[in-house]
């Protein structure tokens, strides 16, 4: 079945539909004596009209396109072989699909056997109908409505309104998506999730020290119980995060008040896009400088370090070890790439605070460092909090770095030497690859997605409290 | 060059606060003040009157560097603080504006206490050596400024909270806590309403007999009623320099005459 000219005959009846209602509006005009008299513009009319002949036509189709094959299906099952209606209901769902298959041709009846050919008739008949059917029903209604939309041209009606009413419709529907989406998307996890706490109780879950997702495969299976306690995936996700924010927080902060309040505009104009390059840069970019640059320094360092210390007889550094995937070089990395976001929210932030403040404390003879740390600063600080919470909330979610440099072994450690694993980085392990649906460790993807989402959701909720007090207090 | 403007009057004194001689101010390329020759004397308040956009206020921020926070502004001439050339690259503006505080347009507490902001000054100067020291002199500059009964018993809350007459007053406490000698007013009345206004101009009156005031005002009632001397700007030039009263019953330029009889501004 071809939508398109349908869809072009929709397109080309508006246009059409707009013409005629312009010039129907100029028409009952005149005798009133002209333009001025209608209630609304020509214009508003026109698209009254064109709105008349596109949206109901447009709905039907919408509607029949969604529903017919449900329909379809469900006549067709009247027509099956006595047998087929009492198939459970996959097997049945398999029997329609093939009736569905060769009655478009791509298979023979015999596959089925004979007795079905009343079905695949039926199927045939009103596949054709409904074919046939969907053009004459959506022009005529697309007509009709056209002419329905004609006949409220009058002096009196204010076709203003009714298409400005139109287009707040239209505007809120476009806003409702992306909240329905988010609103799917947190029920379909949370299903899911609840899935998970049926076969791990939730305890286990928050309170476990021990995150090894192996489930047996075949009951026979050796070495593979499965435990899922999340605290080593938090811990790794903290120590990491904490590792980016040590590094982006000063960085960021530091190059934000120089950028605000010393930089001169030249180098302001270069240094601002060159800091902001950084936020561009693609993660898993990052992601291979970590694991293949920055973590291997690190190791060799460490290894320096060691055999220094065994030479010298320091013991703690004779015992140094630093292994080859370190949540430092995850953690260094990620604060590199955060660093744009603190210093550009502060930079911000910084900028806001008003130059009356800046001048009452110069006035008093306050040096620029004493501006800045006495009353800049403090005034700006709720702002820049918010910025790093939301740095905070940006590392936390982070997946790609972690996934290449941090490692994948769940140890519950605040060594940053030792390889860690984060939350994200266990999503991905755990959905990659074949696994059976409705297994605790496919499951527990949707666990762990469900607990970062809370975790981020938090700070995002504090970060923009804090934000919003901020920006009260100079309104 | 055009030929020098001179000032009609007597911009000149005996023993002046400060001399300025030959002031001219550019931002960027475009000249914002002509040659101001002005002195301005001891524990006397001297008001800047003109219209908009004259360079009045401009003219006051040379006296204590503030233009220098404006990066195309360049002043030139020579401006005097106690006979000490304060338009000097190497002298400390820290210090002199110590000695020369301001008070601005629109109240600017900073969004702390009302305690800290009285107290920044003496803070980073290190003005006292103790608490004790430190509350007697908050209590001192709010006395002064007739905010302390006011605000005695809610010290510690955000200043943000006053009204506005109270925050400018909080303002001129904050700027008398530094000791300045001069103290500079870019219209701190055009914020606020008639009856913040009459005691911030009575307050105005009580510093005079302490401090050298400058104030720029939009008001020629209120340069009439605070100030005893009176300069007139005038698109960058100072027209007319003389004692208040002789300004406003009897003003020797024409163009200070059309300015206070209503003709311009």
């Amino acid at each position: 079945m071809s939508l398109a000219p349908l869809a072009l005959f929709l397109i080309s009846a508006t246009a059409v539909a707009y013409f005629i209602g312009y010039l129907r509006a100029f028409k009952i005009a005149k005798p009133l004596g002209g333009v001025r008299n209608l209630a609304a513009l020509p214009t508003y009319y026109a698209s009254m009209v064109s709105l008349w002949a596109l949206i109901p036509g447009l709905i039907v189709l919408a509607l029949w396109v969604a529903l017919d094959g449900a329909v379809i299906e469900s006549l067709v099952k009247a027509s099956l072989p006595e047998e087929a209606k009492y198939l459970p209901a996959d097997k049945l769902g398999l029997v329609l699909n093939q009736v569905a298959l060769v009655a478009q041709g791509l298979g023979d009846i015999s596959i089925l056997g004979l007795e079905y050919q009343a079905a695949v008739e039926r199927q045939m008949r009103l596949t054709q109908l409904s074919r046939d059917a969907l053009p004459l029903l959506v022009g005529s209604i697309a007509i009709i409505s056209l002419l329905i939309g004609l006949r409220s041209v009058t002096a009196a009606h204010n076709a203003r309104y009714s298409v400005e009413r139109l287009f707040n419709i239209a505007l809120f529907l476009c806003s409702c998506i992306a909240i329905l989406t988010t609103v799917g998307i947190v029920f379909s996890v949370m299903f899911e999730s609840w899935q998970f706490f049926q076969l791990v109780p939730l305890s286990e879950f928050l309170f476990g020290t021990h995150w090894s997702p192996q489930i047996a495969i075949r009951a026979d299976q050796a070495g593979a119980s499965g435990s899922f306690g999340v605290l080593p995936l938090i811990v790794g996700t903290l120590l990491i995060s904490a590792i980016a924010l040590l590094i982006a927080v000063p960085v960021g902060l530091l190059s934000a008040i120089y950028l605000s309040e010393y930089a001169s505009a030249r180098v302001r104009n270069v240094v601002k896009p060159a800091l902001e390059i950084l936020a561009g840069v693609p993660t898993v970019v990052y992601g291979f400088f970590a694991a293949l640059t920055v973590a291997p320094a690190i190791r060799e360092v460490g290894d320096a370090a060691r055999a220094w210390g065994a030479e010298n007889g320091v013991v703690w550094l004779a015992n140094l070890n630093v292994s080859s995937e370190s949540a430092l070089a995850a953690g260094m990395v990620m604060g590199i790439m955060i660093i744009p976001f603190v210093s550009s929210l502060s930079d911000d932030v910084i900028n806001a605070v008003p130059q009356s403040l800046r001048d009452g404390s110069y006035g008093l003879g306050a040096t620029q460092s004493e501006t800045i740390k006495k009353v800049i600063f403090p005034a700006a600080l709720p702002g820049i909090v918010g910025g790093i919470l939301l740095a905070a909330s940006r590392a936390i979610g982070e997946t790609m770095i972690v996934v290449m440099a941090a490692g994948l072994a769940a140890n519950l450690t605040v060594n940053p030497l030792e390889a860690v694993t984060t939350v994200t980085v266990q999503i991905v392990t755990l959905l990659v690859g074949d696994q059976e649906f409705d297994s605790a460790k496919t499951l527990a993807a949707f666990a762990l997605g469900l607990f970062l989402f809370l975790i981020t959701l938090a700070l995002n909720i504090v970060a923009l409290r804090v934000v919003k007090k901020y920006r009260e207090q100079y309104e | 060059m055009t030929e020098r403007f001179q000032t009609v009057g007597n911009p000149l004194l005996e023993d002046p606060k400060m001399r300025v001689r030959n002031a001219s101010v550019f931002y960027a390329d475009k000249q914002a003040i002509f040659d101001v020759d002005l002195d301005i004397g001891k524990n006397q308040v001297i008001s800047m009157i003109g219209p908009s956009g004259c360079g009045k206020s401009t003219f006051l921020r040379c006296l204590n560097r503030m233009n220098d926070t404006i990066d195309i502004c360049r002043v030139e001439g020579q401006l005097e603080l106690d006979g000490q050339d304060i338009n000097d690259r190497k002298i400390d503006v820290v210090e002199l504006r110590a000695r020369v505080g301001m008070v601005f347009q629109k109240p600017n507490p900073f969004p702390k206490s009302i305690y800290e902001n009285v107290a920044y000054g003496a803070r980073i100067h290190g003005l006292t050596d103790n608490k004790v020291q430190l509350d007697d002199l908050v209590e001192q500059c709010l006395q002064r400024c007739g905010l302390w009964k006011e605000v005695k018993d809610r010290l510690h809350e955000p200043a943000t909270g006053l009204s506005g007459g109270q925050q400018q007053r909080l303002c001129i406490a904050r700027a008398i806590a530094v000791n300045p000698e001069v103290i500079l007013m870019d219209e701190p009345c055009s914020a606020l309403d008639p009856i913040a206004t009459a005691t911030v101009e009575e307050l105005i009156h009580e510093l005079s007999q302490n401090f050298t005031i400058c104030i720029v005002t939009h008001s020629m009632q209120q340069a009439a009623r605070v100030s005893e001397r009176t300069a007139y700007f005038h698109l960058g030039k100072l027209i007319e320099v003389n004692d208040t009263s002789k300004v406003f019953t009897n003003p020797e330029h024409q163009l200070t005459e059309e300015y206070i009889t209503g003709r311009i501004g």
